[in-house]
């Protein structure tokens, strides 16, 4: 009697899930579609705008030969604009756009919590110190990468002996921990301002804190650019994975996850990304927080559809805010204070439409 | 302005009381409007805005009233020609402040200074801590020519050597209105669009028109800023520069791995009218930076009249300048000074420079 | 099948597991009857490996399917992404859920009769279809052992009747071995073939259903008199365990046989 009833409770159902499920790739299809749509339009939009007028056709052409054109020499000024100048720092940007929507997505998933970011766990702060000091130092290029690289490794490591009690690292333990790091860190980057030369490496510090691909060049894109591929495609990879560490611990080790390494190579992942971008463009923030949640309300919460998302959206939000940033007044705009500018009330207003909809 | 003209009046009119005072008690009004009494010339001055420490030695001649100064003073002094003329100079306390100007009120004391110099500008918590510790402390602010000078006259003034300001005020005059005389004469489409960089290997900071020195002898020398969609110093793109395309590039003299090369060496600075014709030049170190005002200032403006306007200025500045350290500094400079002063090693072969070699 | 051997676990100066082995076999469904407080959830997480044990030995197979009694979900998956977490072990660090592994989760799912839900969030789903939905998750695993935590406690009675139902299907349709807590001993009635009841004294007794779930165990194991109760009036025999407080004290005796 049990199991008749048990089998009318059985439905059939399975041939409708086979034309949801259809259906659910098609509108993924649809929206990837969208998103690369906006990319392309973004790089397009970096192209041809620029303070030194360069027509579209003239930028498109330019671009073109040097595509198709080998061991051509770039002797015209706006040749080497678009060439030299603005294509690098779309590249830069865009990998940099990429890599931060990426790492905030994956921190978010790790954390369980969707308003973490680099931030929290003290890496960009401690990236920043390793910058400054580097800048305090004198170095640049591969060794201001590696010093802030190194420092935001640092601080993630203390981060992590700081949170681990009896062998367990606990999120809210994480978290506290963080927020010491980064106090701590954040000390060390005024006291470095304090001591820095006002003459010399201090506007220089300033300034590259604000954020800014101002002097993104090939160089500087060679430079930056290993470490944010290198990071992204590591948490592109882990993207299923991350659907299982946004799970409560206990429930991940019964699904066969080991939380408590794995969440470290996202930490590392994130390091690596952050410190290279950081390292050439300076501070550059809101980007893993906004660029996700846009991406979650539009295409839903499942991290295999949100990581590549964040990276195409990212990539098109920061090539679009630095082309802002550089062509809208004489004076670079600082990147920073403009992804800020346009990050916290866009945030703002996702965070109450998402939680009004949450909480009906 | 109000402001300027009012602290101006106030000092004229201070002067004028002071004349019949009696003995060696001097007062004034410094640059925040504040009266300062002093009871005997000041014999031992600490200044903690940076360019005023190389200002009291020129205005003595000698280093014996100057007894603290900015840990960037000193630097600028150690690297340039003064630290070659007053050896002495390397063992003047420089911890009376930070980089900062936050002065650290114990090592003052202990420098015991009848006179500390502080910019008025900077906000309470650099000013108020010296008048809390009972230091005699006198304000000045930094912008312009007009400021430069008062500053120098005040700093003069306290030290009761208006005998070697004066001269020193009528020779910055009398070069300014010379060259501004003819200036004045150039169409303005013969003046060469000319960019200060004011930043460059970190990202280039250009210096716009508005409150600021460079633009004032970026004009005075016969030049139009090329930087004239921005005010102050501001971060600029290269592009930006291709697109202002300046025909007189000239760049700081703070940054001291900085060369002209790096303008020669960049794919898009390069494309410049001013890298292209050779018209690069980085500014001089000499008693101090010539990049912002200070008691050489003369020279600066000479050395940027004979480079924007080559056709109408030939001042033979290293006769002026020798001229210039024997009456500031009362050294003979040599011409292997010079020649590094010039940065003639670096930028000999840039256009229109051969003015400033030695024969 | 999963196995402990001499098992203890402590916490502090209390015992909680004392030299405990047990032993699961498979084909075997198992109720884990105990007070509140006695270490019911402390057992299941030993045996999922989630526990530090003091001494002793669990044999279990790498991956163990398992119902937490309710999910904190930070991310509103939907239930579908939930059970495809599912696969999660063979698929490894790198891995990814292709067509093939989409379809086992879809099976496991209409197994359990929420093939409907699939892209439904799952914290839109009432207590009754998460738990179904965390069941085919289990389910999904592959894995021979399916523990589950106190799966009807939050459940109202339909949807308490439709979960039992279920895990009588699976249980009688695979070699699985289930285990699930619960508060209630009918559910032991009804769906086990053994019963684990771990006394207030910190002994354990284990055996099959109709050797162990007696009036006295029970009575002793909640510290309240205990009785069954024969339902007549159904096709089939079938016996009901009540505690004594819950029968009808004013109604005349002779309507319930004892």
């Amino acid at each position: 009697m049990l199991t008749s009833r048990a089998e009318n409770i059985r439905l059939p159902t399975s041939l409708k899930t086979g034309e949801m499920e259809n259906r659910r790739l098609a509108k993924q299809a649809v929206a990837f579609l969208i998103l690369s749509v906006v990319l392309l339009g973004s790089i397009f939009f970096g192209l041809c705008a620029g303070r030194f007028s360069i027509t579209p056709a003239r930028a498109l052409e330019i671009v073109f030969n040097w595509l198709f054109t080998p061991g051509l020499l770039i002797n015209q000024i706006d040749e080497r604009i678009i060439l030299l100048v603005r294509i690098p720092r779309i590249i830069l940007a865009g990998f940099a756009g990429a890599g931060l929507a990426v790492a905030g997505a994956a921190l978010q998933a790790v954390f369980r919590n969707p308003l973490v970011s680099p931030q929290i766990l003290g890496i960009s702060p401690g990236a920043a110190f390793g910058g400054v000091l580097a800048i305090v130092l004198g170095w640049w290029g591969l060794a201001l990468l590696g010093l802030s690289f190194a420092s935001g490794l640092i601080a993630l490591v203390f981060v992590g002996l700081l949170a681990r009690i009896n062998g367990r690292s606990e999120i809210i333990t994480v978290i506290l921990a963080g927020i010491v790091i980064s106090a701590l860190f954040g000390a060390l980057v005024s006291l470095s301002q304090f001591l820095a030369d006002p003459n010399g490496s201090l506007p220089a510090i300033v300034y590259w804190l604000m954020g800014s691909m101002a002097s993104a060049t090939w160089q500087k894109l060679t430079l930056a650019a290993p470490g944010l591929i290198m990071g992204t495609l590591l948490i592109m990879a882990m993207r299923f994975r991350l659907n299982i560490l946004s799970l409560d611990d206990a429930e991940a080790r019964s699904l066969g996850a080991n939380p408590d390494i794995e969440r470290w190579i996202i930490f590392l992942a994130v390091t690596i990304i952050v410190g290279s971008q950081v390292s050439v463009s300076g501070v550059i923030g809101w980007i893993g927080l906004v660029i996700p949640h846009t991406v979650r309300m539009i295409m839903g919460q499942d991290n295999r559809v949100v990581i590549p998302a964040s990276a195409i959206l990212g990539a098109a939000f920061l090539i679009f805010a630095d082309t802002l940033a550089r062509t809208m007044t004489a004076a670079e705009i600082p990147l920073g204070a403009l992804t800020a500018l346009v990050g916290a009330p866009v945030f703002a207003v996702l965070l109450r439409s998402h939680y009004r909809e949450r909480m009906q | 302005m109000g402001v300027r003209t009012y602290t101006f009046l106030a000092f004229s009119f201070s002067v004028l009381l002071s004349l019949p005072a009696i003995a060696e008690e001097i007062s004034f009004t410094d640059m925040i409007g504040r009266p300062v009494t002093l009871d005997k010339p000041a014999e031992r001055i600490a200044s903690i805005p940076i360019p005023l420490a190389s200002t009291i030695i020129a205005i003595d001649g000698s280093t014996k009233k100057l007894v603290g100064m900015n840990p960037l003073a000193k630097s600028a002094i150690e690297e340039g020609i003064l630290g070659q003329i007053f050896p002495e100079a390397k063992d003047i306390s420089s911890a009376i402040a930070g980089t900062d100007f936050i002065p650290n009120v114990e090592e003052l004391a202990s420098v015991n200074p009848d006179l500390v110099i502080q910019w008025g500008d900077i906000g309470d918590g650099a000013m108020a801590p010296l008048l809390n510790a009972g230091l005699k402390a006198m304000f000045v602010t930094y912008g312009t020519e007009e400021q430069g000078r008062q500053f120098m006259r005040i700093t003069a003034k306290a030290m009761n050597k208006e005998e070697r300001i004066n001269p020193l005020i009528d020779w910055r005059e009398k070069v300014q209105s010379d060259i501004q005389e003819k200036t004045d004469k150039i169409a303005n489409d013969q003046k060469p669009r000319t960019l200060y960089l004011q930043r460059a290997l970190t990202g280039l900071i250009a210096v716009g028109p508005g409150q600021s020195y460079m633009d004032f002898w970026i004009r005075l020398g016969g030049g139009v800023n090329a930087a004239k969609d921005i005010t102050g110093a501001k971060p600029v793109s290269p592009e930006q520069v291709a697109q202002w395309d300046p025909e007189v590039i000239f760049l700081n003299s703070f940054e001291g791995n900085l060369t002209t090369d790096f303008i020669y060496n960049d794919p898009v600075l390069s494309m410049t009218k001013a890298a292209k014709e050779k018209r690069v030049y980085k500014m001089p170190l000499g008693g101090y930076r010539w990049d912002p005002p200070n008691q050489e200032s003369p020279l600066t403006w000479m050395w940027v009249a004979n480079l924007l306007q080559p056709g109408v200025f030939k001042f033979d500045l290293r006769a002026e300048m020798q001229k210039a350290y024997k009456s500031l500094y009362g050294y003979d400079l040599t011409a292997s000074d010079i020649d590094e002063v010039l940065w003639v090693k670096m930028q000999g072969s840039s256009k229109n420079y051969a003015i400033f070699k030695a024969d | 099948m999963i196995m402990l051997s001499d098992v203890t676990v402590r916490f502090g100066s209390r015992v909680i597991l004392d030299n405990v082995s047990l032993h699961f076999p498979k084909n075997r469904t198992t109720a884990i009857l105990g007070p509140n407080g006695r270490g019911k959830t402390t057992l299941l997480r030993t045996l999922l490996g989630q526990q530090k044990m003091n001494s002793g030995l669990r044999h279990a197979p790498k991956i163990v399917g398992y119902v937490p009694q309710a999910v904190m979900l930070a991310h509103p998956y939907s239930a579908l992404d939930i059970v495809v977490m599912g696969r999660a072990a063979s698929l490894g660090l790198f891995g990814r859920p292709d067509k093939k592994e989409q379809n086992i989760a879809l099976e496991a799912m209409a197994r359990v009769g929420v093939a409907h839900l699939t892209d439904t969030p799952f914290l839109r789903l009432s207590g009754g279809e998460r738990q179904l939905v965390l069941l085919a998750r289990a389910i999904a695993t592959g894995a021979d052992v399916l523990i589950l935590d106190e799966p009807a406690a939050a459940l109202d009675l339909h949807n308490e009747m439709r979960l039992l139902d279920i895990l009588t299907d699976i249980s009688q349709e695979s070699d699985k071995s289930i285990i699930f807590t619960t508060h209630n001993p009918n559910h032991a009635l009804n769906v086990a073939d053994d019963v684990l009841m771990m006394m207030p004294d910190g002994s354990t007794i284990h055996g099959t259903v109709n050797e162990t779930l007696k009036t006295d165990n029970l009575t002793r194991l909640y510290g309240v008199d205990m009785q069954f109760i024969r339902l007549d009036n159904q096709a089939e025999e079938q016996s009901l365990v009540i505690p004594s407080f819950s029968l009808c004290r004013k109604c005349p005796a002779a309507s319930v046989k004892f």
